[in-house]
């Protein structure tokens, strides 16, 4: 006591921040991130719950800077309303892809998307573009498996999640 | 103190001057700024502001005319360092508003108060790339607390006051407004939208288990350590801190930046802690068992190599109002956020009143194995002459030191029981800051002596602003330890980088006296002991600014020093007797 505060090499966090809606937040968001050392993976944007507010889903490398720091910082933003920290939660992440298939399509397109649950939005006589939602690692998956059924481009968002609900006590 | 400031003197044969009704956006911002108690401004107008200095004589504001935009943030921030109140600056777009950066840094860091007011090119050429068009609050992003840019004069009065209380309030900092020009141009209707002033929040106290878990381990403590860094000062907790060190009978060392929030000397005193603190300090932190940090950061130059900083502690008590500071680079088992008051005052009414004898001894013998000491060649020593600085100095003078050799010298020599009165830039270490900063200061407390601490180096970087010092009739004294080098380099490199003097000598540096006297200031040279006295009492006496230069040792430097890469134990004393 006392020891060096370090974090491991890598040290992805899921960070959920509520922000005020007002120009040149996303920047000032993610120079504090940057800022600070921390490496930022990915980043997804929504409306809030309330109005005026987004909600901005950051995943975060902080390296060998502490963990806790990333949601520390972020919190002393004055546009930043509230963060939290989802990693280790147990949370459900959720992304969606958009898929790109042109003709002539493969013959086991079709039956491979319905059975993975992607919906197709568009179709043509040159392309079907479907879309799938899941988490990543479903996502991932399918990726792959269209690879080898003609896919010729994709979309994929950034990961969105929810806190898990808390347990009620008895 | 024999003269006013000139605007100070307006006031009071003008007491009929008071605030115009407000129309436009420069005059709402006016408006605003006397609303929040502003009564000095530091700035140079420019294309982009020139609607809001258009309508500054109207109000009751005394506006400093500085000659450079960084000078004129040093003096917001020295503005606010001897009150205690918001500094506020102003510049016009672009390199104006660019030049602001260094200073609102160096206030940020240190946790000052400023509000700096930028002009801004017109909002439809935002993002045009026209004449005199910088990002400012892009550049400025890592550099202050929060940013405005506005584009609605409607918004201005509730900008201005947010802006005060984000500055001020929790930890406090620097605040940008950046105010395009035709929103300062733009009149207001009579139904015009308020905005929503958002509130922030009071830091809410610290959990009562905390207090007593901390008040526990100090008290049960056998080789307790304080220290105190500036937090304890914005907090006004100076008294409080020394009565809880006399109460449990704990050393107590401070930061660079709490330099005067525990009396020195003071039979619990320590002194400066870290990279060049005192050795006594040095190894009381590096041997004791319970460390109570407060209002301090715990930055690399108070904790040098990490594993090496108070090794034996078996309690670590962290108190600052930033949650962010706990856990950043030392581990605290006991982390406590709140206003370092009072925190200190909670512990001070949980513990017994107790003393440690075994433990003082031991430190009094480091104190007596480890002096501050310098050589004694026959050169001038800068610590003779800051001894006899030291010697004149009364209660409410302040001093002001710039950064380098010259602003350890001073911090190490410093002593007076008040905090506020000794000022530097600790976090950004930024070269050329006394003189600005001490013009600042100046404004703030027209009936102190304020002394700029400088190295001939450092006071270069700002040195056009004694044309303002002299303009508006502050009377700063400065004085240049003049070892013709960048010291504290020249020092690094014997010592860390293989003894290559590598580009830290100043051949050329400018006749001081000849310097001085052609911005209208008073003058001398000193290169001898027997000197220092009486040119000290002459610069004292005049009325006007005045600069000192010292030919100092050129090879004198700053002892204790722990090496880069060091630990606290390892601090090198100084090699001459």
């Amino acid at each position: 006591m006392p020891i060096p505060v370090t974090g491991s090499a890598s040290s992805p966090r899921l960070l959920c921040v509520r922000v005020e809606d007002r120009a040149g937040i996303l920047q000032r968001v993610t120079n504090c991130v940057s800022r600070r050392g921390h490496h930022l993976l990915s980043c997804a944007v929504a409306k809030g719950p309330e109005q005026g507010e987004l909600r901005l889903w950051l995943r975060v490398d902080t390296g060998i800077q502490p963990p806790e720091q990333a949601a520390l910082q972020l919190r002393k933003l004055i546009d930043v309303v509230a963060v939290e920290d989802l990693t280790e939660t147990g949370v459900r992440e959720w992304t969606l892809g958009l898929f790109e298939f042109r003709a002539p399509f493969a013959r086991g397109l079709e039956p491979e998307l319905g059975r993975r649950g992607a919906q197709v939005v568009e179709r043509t006589p040159e392309r079907l573009v479907a879309a799938l939602g899941g988490p990543p690692p479903a996502l991932d998956a399918a990726q792959s498996v269209f690879a080898g059924l003609g896919l010729r481009d994709f979309a994929r968002g950034r990961p969105i999640a929810l806190q898990p609900a808390v347990p009620q006590e008895a | 103190m024999s003269t006013f400031p000139a605007f100070r003197q307006d006031r009071q044969s003008q007491p009929e001057l008071e605030v115009v009704q407000a129309r436009s956006g420069a005059e709402v911002l006016l408006s605003a700024l006397v609303g929040q108690g502003v009564d000095t401004v530091f700035g140079i107008p420019g294309g982009a502001n020139l609607p809001i200095y258009r309508h500054l004589p109207q109000f009751p504001i005394w506006h400093v005319l500085v000659r450079h935009e960084q000078g004129a943030a040093h003096m917001a921030d020295g503005y606010a360092r001897a009150s205690g109140r918001v500094g506020v600056c102003m510049a016009t777009s672009g390199p104006g508003a660019l030049n602001l950066v260094t200073g609102l840094a160096t206030a940020h860091f240190d946790s000052v108060p400023v509000v700096a007011i930028t002009g801004q090119v017109a909002t439809p050429t935002i993002g045009t790339d026209a004449f005199q068009e910088s990002d400012v609050i892009g550049s400025c992003l890592s550099v202050t607390k929060h940013s405005y840019q506005l584009r609605d004069p409607g918004e201005i009065e509730e900008v201005v006051a947010e802006a005060f209380q984000v500055a001020r309030t929790g930890r406090p900092g620097a605040v940008l407004i950046d105010i395009p020009k035709d929103v300062q141009q733009a009149h207001l209707g009579d139904d015009r939208p308020l905005g929503r002033l958002r509130r922030h929040a009071a830091p809410v106290p610290a959990p009562e288990e905390q207090i007593e878990t901390a008040a526990a381990h100090l008290s049960l403590a056998r080789r307790p350590v304080i220290l105190a860094g500036r937090g304890v000062a914005i907090a006004g907790a100076q008294s409080t801190l020394l009565k809880l060190a006399t109460k449990l009978d704990i050393p107590v060392g401070t930061t660079l930046l709490g330099t005067g929030v525990f009396p020195n000397p003071h039979p619990l005193s320590l002194g400066l802690v870290g990279f060049m603190g005192t050795g006594y300090c040095n190894r009381a932190v590096t041997d004791c068992d319970v460390l109570l940090m407060v209002g301090m950061r715990a930055d690399d130059r108070v904790t040098c190599r990490l594993d090496g900083f108070a090794p034996r502690a078996e309690h670590v008590i962290h108190v600052n109002v930033d949650p962010a500071e706990l856990g950043k680079t030392v581990a605290a088992d006991c982390p406590i956020v709140g206003d370092a008051r009072d925190v200190l005052e909670r512990l001070l009414a949980q513990v017994e009143p107790s003393s440690r004898p075994a433990w003082r001894r031991q430190v009094e013998s480091w104190r007596l194995r480890h002096p501050l000491r310098h050589p004694h060649n026959g050169r001038l020593q800068p610590q003779q002459v800051l001894r006899a600085y030291y010697a004149r100095r009364r209660p409410a003078d302040i001093t002001v030191a710039d950064v380098g050799l010259n602003q350890m010298w001073a911090a190490t020599g410093w002593s007076g029981d008040e905090a506020g009165l000794f000022l530097n830039s600790g976090g950004q270490g930024t070269m050329g800051f006394a003189l600005p900063a001490a013009i600042g200061a100046q404004a703030a407390a027209p009936m102190s002596r304020v002394f700029a601490i400088c190295g001939e180096g450092g006071l270069v970087m700002t040195v056009q602003e004694l044309a303002t010092a002299v303009e508006a009739n502050l009377p700063v004294k400065v004085l240049i330890l003049n070892n013709r080098q960048l010291g504290m380099v020249r020092q690094f490199q014997d010592d860390f980088y293989g003894g290559v003097r590598s580009q830290v000598d100043h051949v050329v540096t400018p006749d001081f006296p000849a310097l001085a006297r052609a911005f209208g200031c008073f003058g001398e040279v000193v290169e001898d002991l027997a000197e220092v006295g009486p040119a000290l009492d002459r610069a004292i006496a005049h009325p006007g600014p005045a600069v000192l230069e010292f030919r100092i040792d050129p090879e004198a430097g700053v002892f204790p020093i722990v090496p880069l890469g060091g630990t606290l134990s390892e601090f090198v004393e100084c090699p001459y007797p």
